[in-house]
């Protein structure tokens, strides 16, 4: 098992508190940073080819995975690279983020706080 | 070769010329929409224009402007000289643009900027709120002593020239010379002349034999992927790479293929088979035209928050052209775009931009017609070091995110169409 400096649990725990409320004005948390992700996962997450999709994935299982790589110590995978270039609060609106889009059509702006599929 | 990764990333380039129109979903606004006019539709403007309505809706009306009706893609075109790809394969219309997104695009020259207005040779003009250049860059032919820049082959914007250069490849007879120069850094793609140099030398073991790529390199050494690129030259391509690190053209004759340049102090001259000249690179014309490049400096001076110009508010630079020492590439492009559009869509809501933007690079480079490496880093905000340019804080590579593939492989250059094809979507689509 990898070191971890916080349990998984811990940081779910943390990710339910940080469900926003979003104003009129200030963009949803989180999506310029998980825009960040879509150059290899497609716009909000739909990703095609063999790329792994990241829309509708819960949070849990994207804070989990991107623990992983960050805290791995493989370095010899594109993917463990990049997740050691986040922070876990990084990490964390990133997963919230892709857990409230859906997996089929685009992103409604309208429905998208609070809506999470956490596990 | 041609496996499921291929297959996607083939069907992702038909699905993206054919795209059904679908009315965008529009956020209820009052008022009339805010206006951003886009000029260049490369990796950077492309994704400014089309995140700015993804995110911003009705709200914002945006205009794309382009010399060009499509987009030849820099990323990749090094796979048109070997007959892997064709430049079909890599060139992208803004119809989705259009149809998806609600994008307005203008294919026409930009001139100018007066009067918070963007002219356009026939004599248009387009007014905004916020304007975004995007011009890529522009080579200083007169630094290596170009006679005839007519005639200079570089394939360093793709297009006409990638087939050009492909045709004289091809036409090159066996125990040629291939001289590739590489410019001093910062350039556009910093592996793309090393990975042109292992595509070219494989295509030449395998067609024409007994001859060779000449790497004449303006820096001190390989100055990305320095193993595997070092690896590549020494024993992959052993024979038909020959590198030479600190080199200073002095002349180039394009139509006579001869380069005079300086090594060790020495004077040299050669006559090249295929004489591939990369230039030394500065921002795009306009972006000096409009002031937005500080006196002395190559690249346009920008606060990397926003990609808003340190010199004339109001105007942002992103991609190639803007100067925060980010790697000019189609990826990074993309990334510093979403951050621009971001700060953008901000503004006109009354709110500051985002005060830890993150960028990041990926790219895949080829090293053979059936192997890739891969190089990638994230980019983070900080604010307390400050560029001696702007005064602004900077984007800097986190440590431990930047690498290199540990060895190239037939499975990264499968994984290669799959970033390429998603980014390409995520761009253009």
């Amino acid at each position: 098992m990898i070191p971890r400096p916080h349990c998984v649990a811990s940081g779910l725990a943390s990710l339910m508190l940080l469900v926003p409320l979003v104003g009129q004005t200030e963009p949803p948390p989180g999506r310029l940073l998980a825009s960040q992700c879509a150059q290899c996962h497609g716009t909000d997450g739909r990703a095609v080819g063999d790329m792994e999709r990241l829309a509708g994935k819960s949070a849990g299982e994207l804070w989990e995975e991107m623990l992983e790589m960050k805290y791995s110590r493989d370095t010899g995978d594109i993917m463990h690279r990049q997740a050691k270039g986040y922070t876990e609060d990084q990490i964390r609106l990133i997963a919230q983020y892709y857990a409230g889009t859906s997996s089929g059509g685009g992103l409604d702006r309208s429905e998208k706080s609070g809506e999470h599929d956490d596990d | 070769m041609n496996t499921i990764s291929r297959r996607h990333f083939l069907k992702l380039i038909g699905a993206s010329t054919a795209v059904a129109a679908s009315p965008t979903l529009l956020n209820a606004q009052t008022g009339p929409a805010r206006r951003v006019v886009v000029v260049g539709g490369g990796f950077a403007g492309a994704t400014a224009a089309k995140y700015l309505r993804h995110w911003g809706g009705g709200g914002v009306a945006v205009t794309l402007v382009d010399a060009n009706p499509a987009h030849v893609s820099c990323i990749l075109s090094n796979l048109v000289l070997n007959n892997a790809l064709s430049l079909s394969q890599i060139t992208f219309n803004y119809a989705a643009l259009q149809q998806k997104y609600g994008v307005t695009a203008v294919q026409g020259q930009a001139t100018g900027i007066s009067g918070g207005k963007l002219l356009l040779a026939n004599g248009q003009s387009l007014s905004y709120d916020r304007l975004i250049l995007a011009p890529g860059i522009d080579f200083d032919f007169g630094k290596i002593g170009v006679q005839d820049p007519a005639n200079l082959l570089h394939a360093w914007k793709a297009g006409p020239q990638t087939t050009l250069l492909q045709q004289q490849l091809k036409a090159m007879p066996a125990g040629g010379k291939f001289v590739l120069t590489v410019p001093p850094a910062p350039y556009r793609c910093p592996p793309g002349p090393y990975e042109r140099a292992c595509l070219v030398a494989d295509y030449l073991k395998k067609n024409k034999p007994g001859s060779k790529v000449i790497v004449l390199d303006a820096n001190p050494k390989i100055i990305a992927e320095e193993r595997t690129f070092t690896k590549a030259f020494n024993e992959t391509h052993k024979g038909y790479v020959e590198y030479h690190p600190g080199v200073i053209v002095t002349a180039v004759n394009a139509g006579a293929r001869t380069i005079a340049y300086s090594e060790n102090g020495q004077q040299k001259t050669l006559r090249a088979g295929v004489l591939n000249v990369l230039p030394p690179q500065k921002a795009g014309k306009i972006a000096f035209d409009a002031g937005l490049v500080p006196a002395g400096q190559n690249w346009a001076s920008i606060d990397p928050l926003s990609y808003e110009s340190t010199l004339i508010p109001g105007i942002h630079v992103i991609g190639d052209a803007q100067g925060t020492g980010q790697p000019k590439s189609g990826h990074i492009a993309n990334a510093e775009a979403k951050v621009c559009a971001d700060a953008i869509l901000r503004a006109f809501a009354g709110v500051a931009p985002d005060p830890a933007p993150t960028t990041n690079s990926a790219c895949y480079s080829p090293i053979t017609a059936n192997t890739a490496s891969w190089l990638t880093a994230v980019f983070a905000y900080d604010p307390n070091t400050l560029d001696p340019v702007t005064g602004k804080g900077v984007m800097k590579a986190v440590p431990e995110s930047f690498g290199e593939a540990p060895a190239a492989t037939q499975d990264n250059y499968e994984k290669m169409f799959d970033w390429a094809g998603n980014l390409f979507g995520d761009t253009f689509a």
